[in-house]
């Protein structure tokens, strides 16, 4: 249903104004060409009827048929060039419009990310901004030819018989009438059955991540019956609103048979010479009878398009809304360009006064630090003081709201927040192992380096062992194949192979078993000894213990 | 192929009798519209000369116009019908595709089944899934029904109008048709698709790993691969839309081919004197109203290589398990023997064992060897090796707790008796071992109503709730994968005495960092890295 308003049109204005403005001389130029495809079909009409007319006249059927049909097939071909062409323009003003936005979409949720979360945004960008594309498309050309192919086969019928053009003139408005009722009911079915399907798919993911559960329950069999009696459920549910939907959009059909019906009709008893009005005072003739039954179906074609197309509008509209909701997101950038670049010069040091670190619609305390070369200190205090949030500023992620940040000697800021990550290594709370070979992901900044001592000094070589493929495994989504702790290991062999004067480790020790944890702790340790200093975001007590130096952030 | 075939027949299989009647009435629709542009072309100009020869009085005008009438009605309402019934017959098709599914899955080994975890496979096969929802409605359907309309028109035409029209129409629409949708299906939509994958994983990749890659100063570079990724994706859509626009103008010249190939034909048999005027012309109107036969049968076709593709990927292929025979124990056998080099455990109904062990070690590979979802060498349960067993007596005698325990999308009550219905009262008594029922009870009962996954509870309370789901079973072996994970050592001591409280006589093995040394357990087994 289109909600009524002043709120609506005006997002609906926007989302024009944002999708379709840009590409408007494509589009004007994709719906010439559209609607000059259209306009040849009267050509090719008229050839089908004079070959009739002539054979009717008696003249020899080869010497009319030939022609003709050279005509036609003629006309059918720069009809397929023309729409062809118009096909051309139309998908590459999709392709643009779907280019910019995904470019700036990914361009900004990769450095400053907002709340929706990862999966959500890769779904927008590969998913549903191609969904734009029948926008562009479909429906504009549609809206090209609607405005224009009906009018001039209007004109051409009327010319030849006024109770044919009327015929037309009072089957067409009413379709328009119709239409908006049977475009929203089209739009509400295709949107129920969706919705079924979204639910219906909904439910097998559920299952699916739940299978192991169901086949060590021995509830295969009953959670599949049980699955078909719910989708069984939906069905029913889902054919009675297409009863009705369909019956609606049936009555589009109803119009534009009738129409066809009724021109045959009239034509066949004028020209039996049983009516004898309507043709402008001389007699009908064959040829023109014929003519007026082929381009009747014609006149109704567009409107049939055009509300074939009608829910892709809708479906832009709501796209563009997302987007809207995602332009108006709060976010946090990171200091500096985040490329690569020379390391800060001058002895290592870290030191925070008075800081805050800001993140999207809050600001969190950063606490005093001052930090030499091999230093350790623990950042202690509740989940959700801003442990990680003071962790993230001090390696430039964060912007400061407030105070300042010291690193070997100069102000953590645009200028140096690049140079300053060149010598610190970072340890988030939580692995991620995209679809890369293990030893392309320990080795972040592409050294080269051989991994085999780092994994060594962060006690994860037996991991890499055990691996059926070593450093060439895939490690994939959630980490699968390696236990939680051996995620840490092996993130703390990646800040190993990053190098560097500091590492920034986010919970190193959160979920582990106390065994797995001292494994864990003293890999940090190691690093430690050799020479580099060390900051964690902790509530584990061993893990305070073993660094000797806390400090704690209230919450 | 083959997949491809077999899906087919799966989704034909579940509603043959809907989709019969709905392919009937297809080719109702294509048959009424043939005849409607037909007999009102022959009409027109039947009456045109008649008209002309000025004997149209004697003409009969009723039944050629009621033919009209009825079948401008007729076409109307078979159409609704036919929308309605193929719908009705899709709608079950998917259901029925996403059981077969189901049930195929379920044969999967533990790994097999864990990777249905993760999102990104989740994701393919939901796609997949989603590809072939279009196999039989824009694909199977129209084909079929199509083919049916060009042979009875061919057939009708022939007796009508002569073979020589009816001829022409067929050879001009069939095997140009043919041809150019054979091509159309080699569109390279499943690139498109495996393109469109990877962009979805390296936006996922670079959002999620955006701090490492903002560390290593790799940001910028991550979004030219990015942009790489998205150059590519483009350029195969580009591709697909280009074999597909090229099919549709090859297509648009067909129908103008066969009406002049018609044309061209009746010219003929109208100088050889076997037909009359308005009989030679019936052809060029069926020959134009037949597009209606073949043009929608493009957008099936440009997805043919992604269905296809999908297909592959979601067929069985080697999943099936090796069905044993076994579905009664071995007289005097023990519940449980592990006998392998440098480790061995033997385990009796009423005994319960904490196996111990460091993280990486092997627990969980154990237990799942144990419970029949991999490979197995030296475990006997009950006498008998677990691939021996049948799958259905197995999970009577055997109920275990995986390490990341998934719940479902429902109620408390839907996740308890996942397995079957049970008694409210074995419900709570279970809840009440697995120390959950003050918790379900503050949450509003049975049927307080839990998230996708269980969203709504804790770790610990998800894990309690799956064990309170395992006891139900009421197993003569019960598994438990790192049961007092998440739980704090007061609760832990009570989930583990209330499971042993709860099946007194099964013999329990359990995995476990923490706890092993609560008196719940007779001995322990320690497993060696």
């Amino acid at each position: 249903m289109e909600e009524a308003g002043e709120a609506a049109r005006a997002r609906r204005r926007r989302a024009k104004a944002r999708i379709i403005a840009p590409v408007a001389r494509e589009l004007r130029a994709a719906g010439a060409l559209s609607v000059a495809a259209g306009a040849v079909w009267p050509a090719q009409a008229a050839a089908i009827a004079w070959a009739i007319s002539e054979w009717a006249a008696g003249a020899p059927p080869m010497q009319a048929a030939l022609p003709a049909a050279a005509f036609l097939v003629l006309g059918g071909l720069l009809r397929a060039a023309l729409g062809h062409a118009a096909g051309r323009l139309h998908f590459r003003a999709a392709d643009r419009t779907i280019a910019r936005e995904r470019a700036a979409l990914i361009g900004r949720e990769a450095r400053a990310p907002s709340a929706a979360g990862s999966a959500a945004i890769a779904a927008l960008a590969v998913q549903k901004l191609p969904l734009l594309q029948p926008w562009i498309t479909r429906y504009q050309a549609a809206l090209a030819r609607v405005a224009a192919l009906p009018l001039l086969l209007l004109a051409l019928a009327f010319s030849l018989s006024w109770p044919v053009g009327l015929t037309l003139l009072v089957a067409g408005p009413l379709i328009p009438v119709f239409m908006a009722l049977v475009g929203m009911a089209a739009e509400a079915a295709s949107r129920r059955r969706l919705d079924e399907i979204g639910s219906m798919n909904s439910m097998l993911m559920d299952r699916l991540s739940a299978l192991l559960d169901i086949r060590l329950l021995g509830a295969t069999e009953r959670v599949s019956a049980e699955f078909a009696a719910r989708a069984e459920a939906l069905r029913e549910r889902t054919m009675a609103v297409l009863r009705i939907a369909f019956l609606s959009s049936t009555v589009l059909e109803l119009f534009s048979a009738l129409g066809v019906a009724l021109v045959a009709v009239f034509v066949g008893f004028t020209l039996l010479g049983e009516i004898g009005f309507g043709s402008w005072g001389r007699p009908l003739t064959l040829g023109e009878g014929v003519f007026l039954l082929l381009i009747a179906p014609e006149f109704f074609q567009p409107l049939r398009e055009l509300a074939a197309a009608w829910h892709d509008r809708a479906a832009g509209f709501a796209l563009v809304e997302e987007l809207e909701a995602l332009d108006a997101a709060p976010r946090a950038a990171p200091l500096g360009r985040a490329a690569e670049a020379p390391p800060l010069p001058g002895p290592f040091s870290l030191k925070a006064t008075g800081a805050a670190a800001a993140l999207p619609g809050r600001a969190t305390p950063l606490p005093e630090i001052a930090l030499g070369p091999g230093g350790r200190l623990a950042l202690t205090g509740p989940s959700g003081a801003g442990k990680s949030a003071a962790l993230a500023a001090l390696a430039g992620l964060l912007p400061l709201a407030a105070g300042r940040v010291e690193v070997c000697g100069r102000r953590l800021d645009d200028e140096s927040a690049d140079g300053w990550r060149a010598r610190i290594a970072f340890m988030p709370q939580r692995a991620h192992f995209p679809d890369r070979p293990l030893r392309d992901w320990l080795d972040p900044k592409g050294g080269g380096a051989d991994p085999a001592p780092a994994l060594a000094l962060a006690d994860a070589a037996e991991i890499v062992a055990r691996l059926p493929e070593g450093l060439g495994a895939r490690l994939g989504e959630t980490g699968g194949g390696v236990s939680g702790g051996e995620a840490r290991r092996l993130m703390v062999a990646r800040a190993v192979m990053a190098g560097g004067d500091l590492l920034l480790a986010d919970e190193p020790t959160a979920d582990l078993d106390p065994e797995t944890a001292a494994r864990v702790i003293a890999a940090l340790m190691a690093l430690n000894r050799e020479g580099r200093a060390l900051i964690v975001a902790t509530h584990d007590p061993a893990l305070i213990a073993a660094m000797g130096a806390s400090v704690e952030i209230p919450a | 192929m083959r997949p491809l075939l077999s899906a087919l027949r799966l989704l034909l299989g579940a509603a043959p009798w809907a989709m019969a009647r709905g392919a009937a009435l297809s080719l109702l629709v294509l048959l009424m519209g043939a005849a409607l542009l037909g007999l009102s072309g022959w009409f027109i100009a039947a009456t045109g000369l008649a008209g002309l020869a000025g004997i149209g009085i004697a003409f009969d005008v009723f039944r050629p116009s009621a033919g009209v009438r009825f079948l401008a009605l007729g076409r109307t309402a078979a159409r609704y019908g036919e929308r309605l019934l193929t719908h009705d017959a899709t709608l079950r098709a998917l259901s029925a595709l996403r059981v077969a599914l189901l049930r195929r899955f379920a044969a999967l080994d533990a790994r097999g089944l864990a990777r249905l975890r993760g999102e990104g496979a989740l994701t393919r096969i939901v796609a997949d899934v989603d590809a072939l929802d279009g196999l039989v409605l824009r694909l199977a359907l129209p084909v079929l029904a199509g083919l049916a309309a060009h042979l009875l028109v061919f057939a009708a035409l022939g007796w009508l109008a002569g073979w020589p029209v009816a001829l022409a129409v067929l050879l001009g629409w069939l095997p140009a048709a043919a041809l150019i949708l054979w091509r159309l299906g080699r569109a390279p939509s499943d690139e498109a698709e495996a393109r469109g994958q990877a962009l979805w994983r390296g936006v996922i990749d670079a959002i999620r790993d955006r701090d490492a890659l903002i560390l290593s100063g790799r940001l910028a570079a991550a979004e030219a691969g990015l942009a790489d990724l998205d150059r590519a994706a483009r350029a195969a859509a580009a591709a697909v839309d280009r074999a597909d626009r090229a099919a549709g103008a090859a297509l648009s010249v067909l129908a103008p081919v066969a009406a002049a190939l018609a044309l061209l034909a009746g010219a003929a048999l109208i100088e050889r004197g076997a037909a009359g005027v308005a009989v030679a012309g019936i052809g060029v109107f069926v020959a134009l109203a037949l597009a209606e036969t073949v043009l929608p049968l493009r957008r099936g076709f440009g997805e043919l290589g992604r269905m296809a593709g999908a297909a592959r990927r979601l067929s069985p292929g080697d999943v099936a398990r090796a069905a044993g025979g076994a579905a009664e124990p071995a007289p005097g056998a023990p519940a449980l023997e592990i006998r392998r080099g440098g480790f061995a455990l033997r385990l009796m109904p009423g005994e319960a064992v904490a196996l111990t062990g460091a993280s990486g070690a092997g627990k969980t590979t154990i237990l799942m060897e144990i419970a029949g979802l991999l490979p197995a060498e030296g475990v006997a349960l009950w006498g008998r090796a677990p691939a021996d067993w049948t799958e259905g007596p197995l999970r009577d005698r055997l109920a275990a707790l995986p390490q990341r325990s998934a719940l479902i999308a429902g109620t408390v009550r839907d996740n308890l008796s996942l397995s079957g219905p049970v008694p409210e009262a074995a419900l709570w008594a279970a809840l009440e071992a697995a120390a959950l029922a003050g918790t379900v009870r503050a949450r509003g009962g049975l049927d307080a109503r839990l998230g996708e996954g269980g969203a709504g509870l804790s770790g610990g309370e998800a894990k309690r709730l799956a064990l309170a789901r395992a006891l139900i079973r009421k197993p003569s072996l019960l598994l438990l994968d790192e049961p007092t994970e998440g739980l704090d050592a007061a609760t832990a001591a009570r989930v583990l005495e209330g499971a042993r409280r709860a099946l007194p006589e099964a013999a329990i093995l359990a995995a476990l960092h923490r706890g092993a040394d609560h008196p719940v357990f007779t001995r322990r087994a320690h497993l060696g890295a």
